[in-house]
């Protein structure tokens, strides 16, 4: 049973990389894995510290969706350019509570491999604690966890394959002269206005029009039907070591520009006591550099409150090609950030009439001890 | 030198330097025998500057940058690279010609240490920007990171590595994939870097800044004087425009002795750019089919 299990994680390297999820899926069914991998298997064999192919992440999404029916399911996005299917994975505990959404993606820039690797290690920790870890327990009790590994499949495959600094999706233009869009200037917020070009083969390069890019209407569509539901936008690049607000496309604030400053450096200084690295805080436009079509600002223009970039490790050192042995650290960090901000959402809509009452209770309790000891 | 309007601009708030500490540095820059910009490079000390109180989102670290990098070519010592820690406080001035004028100070760790706790070096710099051209001047001290007699040391070892080295080197790309870089193939890539810095400091702008992604097709061989004679290309990331930018790098280097560079990269919209260092007793090693 074991050594099948091996099988399917070696044919899912041998297979070249540039294959299309249904070659893989073929050839998955092929080998047909009847027994149930025990849980922990998934969590402790896998190699979170490690960068992964397209194909493994899709294996691994299975795996997760089979071993965790009763928190996980996954769910269709959408089609790529090249016709890959997008998955996305849904962590719901289920209860009769309204809950509110917390969305993130990786991977919207091919070659931002620490990402995609960012988004499979926030899986594992909440899949690996949402039992016996009363903070992650709490933020599942009204609050879903939609995360989507790898936005730029396609671009992500070609960085795999064929160039590692790749950026842009795969989509062909000009008579199949030029290549890809930033699928991160591409979203219908202040399009092609600034910080992006009409220029196919520039790495800015808008697309056609807002939204021309499938991948990126996969994802438009889906949190546009939701949006009110949708407290949390988490978007996920690197590198710079920054946590990013609205907006890019204008030095205007946000409305709620005050709070969402607030979460964020609480969020860095939670990231910073973990292993001392340093983020940044502030809006694109302030600290990075004046951008359209994110979809961070789209996110908040349509109205969903907690809407972030995160820039990853590292500052330009390696830049994207982080080493592997930084992925954990990283990850590590990164995850204590993404909590805070949790935390913070879900002490705005949720919070503590609740408390008090455990406050209060608490306060009556030690008065009546303090007395009865002194009768 | 009047001020724009405004007062002084520190970057850290609650922090504004007094101005007696920014004079001392200037004093110190002057006194010092500081690395300066290579000769024929125009220092416009004697415009009419005015101080620019709303200091331009991000120009104290773009001078940090070019500072920074002009100081690693110039230090000349791959064993010895420094990287930025932080900008802790500075003032730019701006004069009729757009052209920018900031006074620094900033933290610098080694780019070759992997420990936590890093030590920090400190530097004081004053960089030229003109008006979006690149080549800033630069003026910079900065503190001791490494003993004297360990870094030439360190130096010595890595030119008696790269001269063990067969040639011509058919290494893919350093870093892989996956940022790994196998130990013996890390000299190549802190001399590479090392000529990198005097790319990078020659193309930064007041608005672009760059960083080595990976190194590619490596070639090398000895020359008569025992320099090393490194032939390279390098990917170069520019941060606001996010294009990789290859460069073919050409250097010869001794340690102890100034570094020797020539370059030519593929710029995309701009017409091919090269730039050569001149200044150095040696005379350059010339090359075909550049």
């Amino acid at each position: 049973m074991k050594p099948l299990l091996g099988t399917i994680y070696l044919l899912g390297m041998l297979v070249p990389g540039g294959l299309g999820y249904d070659r893989f899926l073929a050839q998955h069914r092929h080998e047909v894995v009847d027994e149930v991998v025990s849980p922990w298997r998934i969590l402790e064999t896998y190699t979170y510290n490690r960068y992964h192919p397209m194909g493994e992440i899709y294996q691994w999404m299975n795996q997760i969706r089979e071993n965790y029916p009763e928190v996980v399911t996954q769910h269709f996005l959408g089609m790529t350019y090249e016709s890959r299917p997008m998955y996305y994975l849904k962590i719901s505990q289920p209860s009769s509570n309204p809950k509110k959404i917390m969305w993130m993606d990786c991977g919207i820039h091919a070659r931002e491999w620490i990402a995609p690797a960012f988004c499979q290690w926030f899986v594992k920790e909440i899949l690996q604690n949402y039992k016996d870890n009363s903070r992650i327990r709490r933020l599942l009790k009204n609050l879903d966890f939609y995360v989507l590994p790898v936005l730029n499949i396609d671009g992500y495959i070609y960085s795999w394959t064929t160039d590692r600094l790749w950026r842009k999706s795969r989509s062909s233009h000009n008579n199949g002269t030029c290549f890809g869009t930033d699928l991160n200037r591409n979203f219908n917020a202040s399009w092609c206005s600034v910080g992006a070009t009409h220029n196919c083969q520039d790495l800015t390069f808008c697309g056609t029009g807002p939204e021309s890019e499938p991948e990126t209407k996969a994802v438009s569509s889906f949190i546009e039907s939701r949006k009110e539901n949708v407290a949390c936008f988490l978007t996920m690049h690197s590198y710079g070591q920054l946590i990013l607000l609205p907006y890019g496309y204008t030095k205007n604030k946000s409305s709620n520009h005050e709070e969402l400053i607030q979460v964020g450096q609480k969020a860095a200084n939670a990231l910073k006591a973990k292993h001392g690295t340093d983020y940044r805080v502030g809006s694109s436009a302030d600290i990075l550099y004046a951008t359209s079509g994110s979809s961070r600002d789209w996110a908040r223009d349509i109205g969903i409150p907690f809407s972030y970039t995160f820039e990853l490790r590292d500052n330009g050192t390696y830049g994207f090609v982080l080493p592997e042995a930084q992925i954990q650290a990283t990850c590590e960090e990164a995850m204590e950030a993404v909590l805070s901000i949790l935390d913070d959402v879900y002490e705005k809509y949720w919070s503590t009439s609740r408390a008090g009452k455990v406050t209060s209770t608490a306060v009556v309790l030690s008065l009546l001890m303090s007395f009865t000891a002194l009768l | 030198m009047q001020p724009c309007g405004q007062s002084l601009f520190a970057p850290r708030p609650g922090n504004r330097p007094p101005a007696t500490r920014l004079l001392a540095l200037l004093l110190l820059l002057a006194l010092q025998g500081a690395a300066a910009a290579p000769a024929g490079s125009r220092t416009p000390e004697d415009s009419e500057w005015c101080q620019d109180a709303e200091l331009p989102q991000g120009l104290l670290l773009q001078a940090a940058r070019a500072a920074l990098h002009f100081f690693n070519f110039r230090a000349g010592s791959p064993s010895a690279l420094r990287v930025l820690a932080e900008v802790q406080e500075g003032s730019a001035w701006i004069n009729q010609r757009k052209e920018r004028k900031v006074d620094l100070v900033f933290t610098t760790e080694l780019y070759s240490t992997e420990e936590a706790k890093a030590r920090l070096g400190k530097c004081s710099a004053r960089v030229f920007f003109r008006n979006e051209k690149p080549r800033p001047a630069v003026n910079v001290t900065c503190t001791q990171l490494i003993e004297r007699q360990k870094r030439q040391e360190e130096d010595y070892q890595l030119y008696r590595h790269m001269k063990q080295l067969n040639t011509p080197l058919d290494v893919v790309s350093i870093p892989d994939s996956h940022g790994h870089i196998d130990p013996s193939l890390r000299p190549i890539w802190d001399l590479a870097f090392l000529g990198s810095s005097y790319v990078m400091w020659e193309k930064t702008t007041q608005f672009l800044h760059y960083y080595v992604s990976q190194l590619s097709s490596v070639k090398q061989w000895k020359t008569n004087d025992d320099a090393i004679d490194f032939d390279y290309t390098v990917l170069l990331h520019e941060f606001s425009t996010q294009e990789i930018i290859p460069c073919r790098i050409h250097l010869v280097w001794y340690p102890g002795k100034p570094l020797k560079v020539k370059y030519h990269c593929q710029e995309l919209q701009t017409p091919e750019a090269s730039g050569t260092e001149d200044g150095s007793a040696v005379a350059p090693i010339e090359l075909s089919n550049f």
